[in-house]
């Protein structure tokens, strides 16, 4: 059975190039326009693992995985932030909030791909 | 107050300049004549003489200076009124302009971004249809498909092998019955001499007759003998005829048989060797096919990487409208302040210290063509 995953963006071409990239690997995917967006989206559906952009509108990705992580049923889901911000600040509060990889944008599929597969689970 | 003070002693100084000398006049009359009413009345006269002089020479000077004041004030309240028109009309520029141009902003990334989408779709399509072409060429090179050419050309010489291996034996066949016709013509040979001896026994017969032994009866079976004899050597003649003419038949026959069946050969032979030779071909083609497949496929993902570069320009045109948005509402909030307002409500310096470095940030980003060892981290 595919495996679930959820991307977060803003950009709609962000959250289309990703998704191509995903599918062509044979996972099936969920889409979020902010956090706001995304945690309305986790109901209860079975999600492998979150894909999430730092800078959005409305609630931005620090904000969203730290409220992923209050989620029973999600906070052991493994986050990847993916963005352009390169900052060590920023990554360290990823890495506090609870992410688990960080992909900087422009990213190359395989490299993605590769983080995506040594997170997931079998 | 002060301007008061300098009006008065201005206006003491042009009374008393003038009154200066008529005092002293005076003065220079009583030391000369001596304290007397006539002096001191001519004395007085005399200095009011100046100081109404005094006071005239000072009024207009007055009248000059109001004058001035007055062309002076004129061209301040001219000044004024340039500058605060200039103020409101420049307001309302900004206030007219900066939703346009936001909104224009607006209009442009949305466009982009439609325009990235599409194009993103199509490549992505053009990536997928190209990864068919590779894996079916994958395919046809390393013998997966059931259809595949090897198999076609070593089917149809597994077909054709028994086909001229049938024609071989067929032929063999012929020419051994060849053989043994060529063996019979001895046996009719001897037949014939057969015949050639019961003529001569029927001979005999017919001279033991002749000398008186039972002639009828030996005649009779003589003439029985030579009757039987010519029936034989006719049925002995067709079949040596029928035998001659078969052999001359199958002699001919063999002969075209042979070359037939050596060119049907050669033919299939160069039929086959003809495929094998198209089968190379092919997979040259295939394989050419393919590299290049694969060749535009990895282009199209590079641009695919690239298009990424939407969520900058996204992001910077986000920027871009923020920015605008915010010179509004500062200019309108400025506006509200009416005649209090100022110059340094605007905090030029901090607006764009913000800008500057938000743009930075954005700018100083990685683009898709610098190295991208360090696109990942695990925490």
């Amino acid at each position: 059975m595919a495996k679930t995953i959820l991307i977060v963006d803003d950009s709609a071409s962000m959250r289309q190039v990703v998704g191509i990239a995903l599918k062509g690997a044979g996972y099936e995917v969920i889409e979020a326009c902010d956090g706001k967006d995304a945690l309305s989206k986790l109901t209860g559906v079975k999600i492998h693992l979150i894909v999430s952009d730092i800078n959005m509108p409305v609630m931005d990705g620090i904000t969203f995985v730290k409220e992923v992580k209050q989620l029973d049923n999600y906070k052991f889901t493994p986050i990847i932030m993916l963005t352009t911000e390169m900052e060590d600040d920023k990554k360290r509060a990823a890495k506090e909030a609870g992410a688990k990889a960080w992909v900087t944008k422009p990213f190359q599929p395989p490299i993605l791909l590769a983080a995506i597969a040594k997170l997931v689970l079998p | 107050m002060l301007h008061d003070q300098s009006n008065n002693n201005t206006k003491f100084l042009y009374a008393l300049l003038p009154a200066l000398p008529v005092i002293l006049g005076a003065m220079a009359i009583i030391w000369q004549y001596g304290v007397g009413l006539y002096g001191v009345i001519a004395g007085l006269a005399l200095l009011c003489c100046g100081v109404g002089s005094g006071l005239f020479l000072w009024r207009r000077h007055e009248d000059e200076l109001a004058l001035v004041n007055a062309h002076w004030e004129e061209d301040e309240r001219r000044k004024m009124e340039a500058v605060v028109t200039y103020t409101t009309e420049l307001e309302r520029l900004l206030l007219t302009i900066t939703p346009i141009l936001s909104q224009h902003v607006m209009a442009s990334r949305e466009h982009t971004e439609q325009e990235v989408i599409s194009l993103t779709n199509r490549f992505a399509d053009m990536v997928t249809e190209l990864q068919l072409i590779v894996n079916r060429a994958d395919d046809a090179l390393s013998g997966q498909q059931h259809y595949q050419l090897d198999n076609v050309i070593g089917t149809s010489r597994a077909l054709l092998q028994p086909i001229l291996e049938s024609l071989k034996q067929i032929h063999q066949v012929e020419h051994l019955a060849t053989v043994e016709l060529h063996k019979l013509t001895p046996h009719i040979d001897g037949l014939s001499s057969t015949v050639i001896d019961r003529h001569k026994l029927i001979d005999q017969l017919n001279a033991l007759a002749a000398n008186g032994a039972k002639p009828e009866d030996l005649r009779q079976l003589a003439d029985d003998c030579a009757h039987i004899d010519q029936q034989l050597a006719e049925k002995v003649n067709n079949i040596v005829t029928a035998v001659n003419a078969t052999l001359a038949t199958a002699d001919s026959s063999i002969l075209v048989d042979d070359s037939t069946l050596y060119q049907a050969e050669d033919n299939v032979k160069q039929t086959l060797a003809h495929l094998s030779e198209a089968l190379v071909h092919y997979r040259t083609d295939v394989e050419v096919l393919r590299n290049n497949a694969e060749q535009v496929r990895s282009e199209i993902n590079n641009v695919l990487v690239a298009f990424q570069f939407q969520d900058r320009v996204s992001q910077i045109l986000t920027q871009v409208e923020n920015n605008l948005l915010n010179l509004q509402e500062t200019i309108q909030k400025i506006q509200q302040q009416g005649s209090e307002r100022n110059g340094n409500m605007l905090q030029v310096d901090e607006a764009v210290e913000h800008i500057e470095e938000n743009y930075k940030s954005v700018s100083s980003r990685p683009s898709s063509e610098q190295d991208s060892s360090d696109d990942l981290t695990f925490f």
